[in-house]
C-alpha cells in the first residue's frame, strides 16, 4: 500500500486524449463529447461537474469501457481501451474498474455479501477477507451483510455498492451521481467513505455530481459544458464550485 | 382515453406478439382438437349410415327374448317370398354373411366376411370402386382393402375354401367400397357374391335378416304395416328404415363415443394449458405495466378508466388472436386428419366441420382467458396507491410472501380426495370403473401439486440447480436465483409443462406396462419356437400336418394341441408328454403326474368360476355330442391359453377334438440352422397352416401399441410445445424486466456469453422443474392405474421406460435451449449504457 501511496499524484491512472462521442446521425447529431482531453491521477478524488447536458455521464461511460467512443482514445492503467473487443472489455471492468451508480446498483436476488464479492466471483478471485472485513466494517454493514437488499435503505444500498466497488481493489472506481437520491446525511456517509477509500486506502476515484457539497469532498472538481472541458478546480470547497458553476450559467 | 390504448399497443408490439401468439397457439390447439373430434364422428356416421341407406323395412329374426322365438332359426325363402309380394315392396333382398376362408395370391388362406349382394341394386350397402358386381354364380367382387391385401386383381381367379377345405373358385369382376360397420373397422376382409353363389357355400342356413325397399307412392309406415300382415309378427322384428338408421346411429355413438372422450380429454388438457400460458404471460405483462398504470393515476386517469383500458386492450387482443387461433386450429385439425389417414393406407378425405361448440369454445379460451388473466393483475396494479407503484423498482419479486393458507388448505383437500379415489379405484374389482376411479384420483393429486406450486419452486430449484452452480459457476448461480426469486411465477410457467409431462408419462408408463404384461403372456403362451395355427379359426388343421413335421430333420419336438369348447370355457387337449416341456403351467393344488385319461387341470381363476377344486367332477358339455365327466386332478397358473388342460386322448373323446388339430407347436433342436425354412417347407403348401413365432406375435402387438402411443405423443406434444412457448414468453418477459439488472451485471464484468448461458441455465431450470415433477407424478400414477387394472386374473407389472424418458427429458432440455435463445440473443445485444438507462 505504501507504493500505492508514494507515487500519489505521480501516476495517471486514467486519460482520455480528443475524446468523441457523437449521438444521432445528420441534423439531429449530437456531439455529447467535443474532444475532450483529461487526465485522472492516481490516489486522488475527482469530480466531474456540469450542467444537465454537457456530458458528464457519457464521458464516465467512455472512460469506464461501457460505451464506444467516436474519436479520440481512453488509456486505464496503461491499457489503450478503444480499441479493445467486447471480451477484453468486460474482463478489463471485472479486474480493474469499479462502479457505483445512481441507483440499481445491486442484484435483488441476492445478499448484500453476495453483492459485494460478485465482481470477484465474477472475476474468478479469491477474495482477500482481512480486506473485505475492513471495507464492511468501515461502512458499518458488518450486521446487514445476509440481508437482501429490499431490506435495505437507500444510503445502505448505496455504502454496499461503493464496498463492492472497493473490495476488488481496482485501479479506479467511477461514480455517477452515488448521492443522488440520498438525503444529506446518508450522501455524507458515503462521501466520507470515499474520500477515505482514497486518502487512507489510495484509491482512485472518479465521480459526477450536482451537488457542490458532494464536490467539495473531492480534491479536484472537472468541469463541464455542452461536451467540452470548462475549466478545473483544485481543493475545491461548495462555495468555490457553486460560483464557478454559476459562472457556467447552471 | 382511446388514443391512450391505441398507443399503448403501439409501444409495447413485441410483447403484445409474444401474447398474442400464446393465445393464438391455445386457441388453435382446443379448436384443432375440438374439429377433429366432430370430423371423425360426421365420418363415423356417414359411413355407418350406408347400412340403412335405401332401407324402407327391415326384417329380423327376434331370437333375443321368448322361448319359441328360437324355433325360427333364419328368414325362410317362403317368408322372403312373402315379403317380396307385399303390397309396396319394390325390392327385398337377405343380409347376411358367414366366415369363408380366402386363398390370397401368396397361397395362403385368410378368414374373409362373405356377404350376399342384394339382386336391388338400390340395398346394396356398397359403393362400386372399379369393375363391375358379380351377376354370375362363378363371378365376385371384393371389398377394395381386400384387394390389395390379398393382392388380387380384376380378371383374375379367386379361390374360397368351402365346406371341407373344398375349393371354390370365381373370377374378380370387381371391387367395392365398404361402409364403416363392425366388420369393416375390424379391419376384415371383405367379399360380396350373387345370393346363389353366396347360398351355396353353405345351404341349410336361411339368412338372419331381409331388408326391402318400397315402391314409389307408399309411404315407409304403409309397407311396413302390409309386410307385417304378410309375415306376421311372431319370430320377427320389423323396422321401418327410420328406425333401423336411428338403432344404427345410437350404435356409432356408443362406439366413437370412446373416441371423442378421448378427443376431449386432450381438448381439456390443452384447454388448461393454454389457459396457463395465456394467464402467465398477461400476469407478467400488466404487472410490468404497474408503473406506467401508476402513473396514469398520478396525472389524473380515475381508477375505473385505468381498469377499463387494461380490459379493452386485452378485449381486442384477445379477439384478435382467437380468430387467428381459431383458423390455425383448423389447420392443425387438416394436418392430425391427414396423419390418421396415413396409418390407415392413405385412404380418406379431410373434412373440417365447425361447430357453434368450437367458436364458442375458442371463443372462450381466447377472449375470457385473455380479460381474465388481465383483470386480476389490473385490479391489483389498480389498488397500490399511485405513488407507492411508481416508487417501487419494476421487479415483481413482493408478490411472492403470501402464500396463502387458502393455497394450503385446498391442496390438502385436493391431495384428500384424491388419495381417497386412488385406494377407492385400486380396490375395485371391474377394471374400467377401477380405472375410472383412479384415474380421477391422480387428476385430483396432480391439481393440489398444481396449487401447491410455488411452494414447490424453491426446494426443487435448490437440488435441481446445484449441479449447475457447481459445473457453471456464477452465471449458474444467478440463475437458479432468478428462477426461484418469483416462485408463483416460476410455477405458473413451469406448470402447462408439468401437466403435458405428467400426462405424457402417464400414458407412456401404462400402455408400456402393458406391452411388457402381453409379451410375458405371449412367452408364456408359446415356449415353442413356432406355432402353427389354422387361418381360419373353425377349421382345424388337417392331422398328418403333425406327422410331416415331426419328420423334418431339423425339429426336435412337435405336440399338437385339441380344443374342446365346454358351455362355460374351453379346454386345450395335448399329448401327454408335452406337458412339463413345451406346456409349463404353474401347478398350485394336485399335480399334473395324475393327469391322464379322463382327468383334467383347470385354470385357478376356471376353478373359481366354476366352484370346482382338486378331486372334485367336473362335467363338461360340448356344442355337439354327450358330455363328459372329468375328475380334476389339479389347478394350474399362467396357463393362459386356456380354462384348462387335459391329455389328448381324453380331448378325443370329444367329437369337436377329434375333426383335427386346434394348433400345432413346433420346438426346434439346439442349433438348427434355417429352422424356420424347413418348417415353411411343410406349411406352405397348407392354405390353411399359418406359421407364428412369438417373436413376430410380440412384434405385432408392440407395432399397434406404438402406433396409439405415438398418435398421444402427437397430441400432447402439441400441449408441451405451447408450454414451451410459455417458459419462452416468461423468459423475454423477465428479460426485458430485467434490463437494468443484465446491464449492471455486464458492468460489472459479466461477458456476453455468460448472460447468456445464464438465460439458457434459467430456461433449462425451469423446463426441468416442469418436466421432472411431471415425470415423477406421471411414474407415479402409471402405477396406481396399472395397480388398477390389475385384478385376480392379470396382473399388470410397472414398467418406467427409461430409454423414452430419457429421450423426453432430453427433448425438455433441448426444448428449453431453443426456448432461451431468442430472449438471450436479445439480452446480450442491449448495450450496457442503454440497459441503464431504461427505466
Ligand atoms: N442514448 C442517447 N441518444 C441520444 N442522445 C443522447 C444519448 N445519451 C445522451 N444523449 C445526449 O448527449 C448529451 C449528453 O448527455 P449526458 O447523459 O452525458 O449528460 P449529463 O451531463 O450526464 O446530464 P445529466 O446531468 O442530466 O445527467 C445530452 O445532450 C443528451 O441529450
Ligand atoms: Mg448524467
Amino acid at each position: 500500500m505504501s507504493a500505492l501511496v508514494s507515487d500519489v499524484g505521480t501516476r495517471t491512472a486514467v486519460a482520455a486524449a480528443n475524446l468523441v462521442k457523437v449521438y444521432g446521425k445528420g441534423d439531429t447529431a449530437v456531439r455529447a463529447l467535443d474532444g475532450v482531453s483529461v487526465s485522472f491521477a492516481a490516489g486522488r478524488f475527482t469530480a466531474i461537474m456540469g450542467p444537465s447536458g454537457s456530458g458528464k455521464s457519457t464521458l464516465m461511460h467512455c472512460l469506464a469501457g461501457l460505451d464506444n467512443v467516436d474519436g479520440g482514445s481512453v488509456d486505464i492503467g496503461g491499457t489503450e481501451i478503444t480499441s479493445l473487443g467486447d471480451k477484453e472489455l468486460t474482463r478489463l471492468r471485472r479486474d480493474r474498474v469499479g462502479f457505483v451508480f445512481q441507483a440499481f446498483n445491486l442484484l435483488p436476488t441476492l445478499t448484500a455479501e453476495a453483492n459485494i464479492l460478485l465482481g470477484l466471483e465474477l472475476a474468478g478471485r479469491k477474495p482477500d477477507r482481512e480486506w473485505f472485513d475492513t471495507i464492511v466494517d468501515v461502512l458499518g454493514l458488518r450486521d446487514r451483510l445476509k440481508h437482501k437488499p429490499t431490506e435495505l435503505s437507500g444510503g445502505q444500498q448505496q455504502r454496499v455498492a461503493c464496498a463492492r466497488a472497493l473490495v476488488a481493489r481496482p485501479d479506479v472506481v467511477f461514480a455517477d451521481e452515488p448521492t443522488g437520491n440520498l438525503d444529506s446525511r446518508s450522501g455524507a456517509e458515503v462521501l466520507d467513505f470515499l474520500r477515505m477509500s482514497v486518502r487512507k486506502l489510495g484509491q482512485t476515484v472518479i465521480m459526477v455530481t450536482h451537488d457542490p457539497v458532494a464536490a467539495s469532498y473531492a480534491d479536484r472538481v472537472v468541469l463541464m459544458a455542452d461536451g467540452r472541458l470548462a475549466g478545473e478546480i483544485d481543493s475545491p470547497t461548495a462555495d468555490s464550485v457553486l460560483s464557478a458553476l454559476k459562472h457556467l450559467g447552471a | 382515453m382511446l388514443r391512450t390504448i391505441i398507443a399503448g399497443l403501439k409501444a409495447r408490439t413485441a410483447r403484445l406478439v409474444l401474447s398474442s401468439v400464446a393465445i393464438a397457439l391455445g386457441v388453435a390447439f382446443v379448436t384443432g382438437t375440438l374439429v377433429l373430434g366432430d370430423a371423425m364422428n360426421a365420418s363415423l356416421r356417414d359411413e355407418f349410415a350406408k347400412d340403412a341407406r335405401n332401407v324402407d323395412v327391415s326384417v329380423t329374426v327376434d331370437g333375443g327374448s321368448s322361448e319359441e322365438s328360437t324355433e325360427i332359426p333364419g328368414i325362410t325363402p317362403e317368408t322372403l317370398a312373402k315379403i317380396r309380394q307385399a303390397p309396396g315392396v319394390a325390392g327385398a333382398d337377405p343380409r347376411d354373411s358367414q366366415t369363408v376362408p380366402l386363398v390370397a395370391a401368396n397361397g395362403k388362406a385368410k378368414p374373409a366376411f362373405a356377404v350376399p349382394l342384394a339382386s336391388t341394386e338400390k340395398l346394396r350397402e356398397f359403393d362400386l370402386a372399379e369393375g363391375r358386381y358379380p351377376t354370375k354364380a362363378d363371378e365376385i367382387a371384393v371389398d377394395k382393402r381386400t384387394a390389395a391385401t390379398a393382392k388380387l386383381t380384376i380378371g383374375q381367379p379367386v379361390v374360397l375354401l368351402g365346406k371341407e377345405d373344398q375349393r371354390h373358385t370365381y373370377t374378380l369382376v370387381g371391387t367395392y367400397q365398404q361402409g364403416t360397420n363392425q366388420l369393416s373397422l375390424g379391419g376384415f376382409d371383405h367379399i360380396g357374391l350373387t345370393p346363389d353363389a353366396f347360398q351355396a357355400l353353405e345351404p341349410e342356413r336361411p339368412p338372419y335378416q331381409v331388408v326391402a325397399t318400397a315402391a314409389p307412392g307408399f309411404t315407409q309406415q304403409q309397407v311396413v304395416d302390409n309386410v307385417r300382415k304378410a309375415i306376421g309378427d311372431n319370430g320377427f322384428r320389423i323396422q321401418s328404415g327410420e328406425e333401423l338408421t336411428k338403432e344404427t346411429l345410437e350404435r356409432v355413438e356408443a362406439r366413437s363415443g370412446e373416441f371423442t372422450t378421448l378427443l376431449l380429454a386432450f381438448a381439456i388438457i390443452a384447454l388448461v394449458v393454454a389457459a396457463m400460458v395465456i394467464y402467465n404471460t398477461f400476469t407478467i405483462l400488466v404487472a410490468q405495466r404497474t408503473r406506467e398504470l401508476a402513473l396514469m393515476r398520478c396525472v389524473g386517469a380515475s381508477r375505473g378508466q385505468v381498469f377499463r383500458s387494461v380490459l379493452a386492450e386485452a378485449l381486442v387482443m384477445g379477439l384478435t388472436a382467437s380468430v387467428i387461433g381459431l383458423l390455425g386450429g383448423i389447420g392443425v385439425s387438416a394436418l392430425l386428419q391427414r396423419v390418421m389417414f396415413s396409418f390407415n393406407d392413405g385412404e380418406g378425405t379431410v373434412t373440417l366441420p365447425l361447430t357453434v361448440t368450437t367458436v364458442v369454445a375458442a371463443f372462450a379460451v381466447g377472449t375470457l382467458v385473455t380479460v381474465l388473466a388481465a383483470v386480476l393483475p389490473a385490479r391489483k396494479a389498480t389498488r397500490v396507491a399511485p405513488v407507492a407503484a411508481l416508487r417501487s423498482q419494476p421487479d415483481s419479486g413482493e408478490e411472492v410472501s403470501r402464500t396463502g393458507v387458502v393455497r394450503v388448505l385446498t391442496a390438502v383437500l385436493l391431495g384428500v380426495i384424491g388419495v381417497g379415489a386412488v385406494v377407492f379405484g385400486m380396490g375395485m374389482d371391474d377394471e374400467e370403473a377401477a380405472m375410472f376411479t383412479s384415474g380421477a384420483g391422480t387428476m385430483a393429486l396432480l391439481g393440489a401439486v398444481l396449487v401447491l406450486g410455488p411452494l414447490l419452486v424453491g426446494p426443487v430449484n435448490r437440488v435441481l440447480g446445484a449441479l449447475p452452480r457447481a459445473l457453471l459457476g456464477v452465471p449458474a448461480k444467478l440463475a437458479s436465483a432468478n428462477a426461484g426469486r418469483n416462485p408463483k411465477r416460476t410455477a405458473a410457467t413451469t406448470a402447462a409443462l408439468m401437466i403435458g409431462v405428467t400426462i405424457v408419462s402417464l400414458v407412456t408408463v401404462v400402455a408400456n406396462s402393458a406391452k411388457e404384461t402381453a409379451n410375458a403372456e405371449i412367452d408364456e403362451r408359446m415356449p415353442a419356437d413356432y406355432t402353427v395355427t389354422s387361418a381360419v379359426y373353425d377349421r382345424p388343421l388337417p392331422k398328418e400336418l403333425a406327422e410331416q413335421l415331426a419328420a423334418v430333420p431339423e425339429v426336435a419336438k412337435v405336440a399338437p394341441t385339441t380344443v374342446v369348447f365346454g358351455e362355460r370355457g374351453y379346454f386345450t387337449g395335448v399329448p401327454r408328454d408335452a406337458i412339463g416341456n413345451l406346456f409349463r403351467p404353474t401347478v398350485t393344488s394336485g399335480s399334473l403326474d395324475d393327469l391322464g385319461d379322463g382327468t383334467i387341470a383347470v385354470n385357478a381363476d376356471y376353478a373359481k368360476r366354476a366352484n370346482v377344486s382338486v378331486g372334485s367332477v367336473l362335467s363338461i358339455k360340448p356344442g355337439k355330442g354327450e358330455a363328459q365327466e372329468l375328475k380334476v386332478v389339479a389347478v394350474v397358473e399362467g396357463q393362459r391359453l386356456s380354462d384348462g388342460i387335459m391329455t389328448m386322448e381324453t380331448s378325443l373323446r370329444f367329437e369337436q377334438a377329434a375333426a383335427g388339430y386346434d394348433s400345432i407347436l413346433v420346438k426346434l433342436k439346439d442349433g438348427a440352422v434355417n429352422g424356420r425354412a424347413a418348417v415353411e417347407k411343410v406349411t406352405d403348401p397348407s392354405p390353411l397352416a399359418l406359421l407364428d413365432s412369438a417373436a413376430e406375435t410380440k412384434e405385432q402387438l408392440n407395432q399397434q401399441l406404438n402406433q396409439v402411443l405415438a398418435f398421444i405423443w402427437a397430441l400432447i406434444g402439441l400441449a408441451v410445445v405451447i408450454a414451451l412457448f410459455g417458459i419462452a414468453n416468461t423468459l423475454t418477459l423477465s428479460v426485458l424486466e430485467r434490463t437494468r439488472e443484465s446491464a449492471l451485471l455486464r458492468a460489472l464484468g459479466l461477458t456476453r456469453g455468460q448472460l447468456r448461458l445464464m438465460l439458457v441455465v434459467e430456461s433449462v431450470l425451469m423446463a426441468l422443474m416442469g418436466a421432472a415433477i411431471g415425470l415423477l407424478l406421471g411414474i407415479g400414477f402409471g402405477w396406481v392405474l396399472t395397480e388398477a387394472l390389475s385384478n385376480d386374473t392379470i396382473s399388470v407389472d410397472l414398467v418406467v421406460p427409461f430409454g423414452q424418458i430419457g429421450v423426453m427429458l432430453a427433448g425438455a432440455v433441448v426444448a428449453a435451449i431453443l426456448a432461451a435463445a431468442l430472449p438471450a440473443r436479445r439480452a446480450a445485444r442491449t448495450s450496457v449504457v442503454a440497459g441503464m438507462a431504461e427505466a
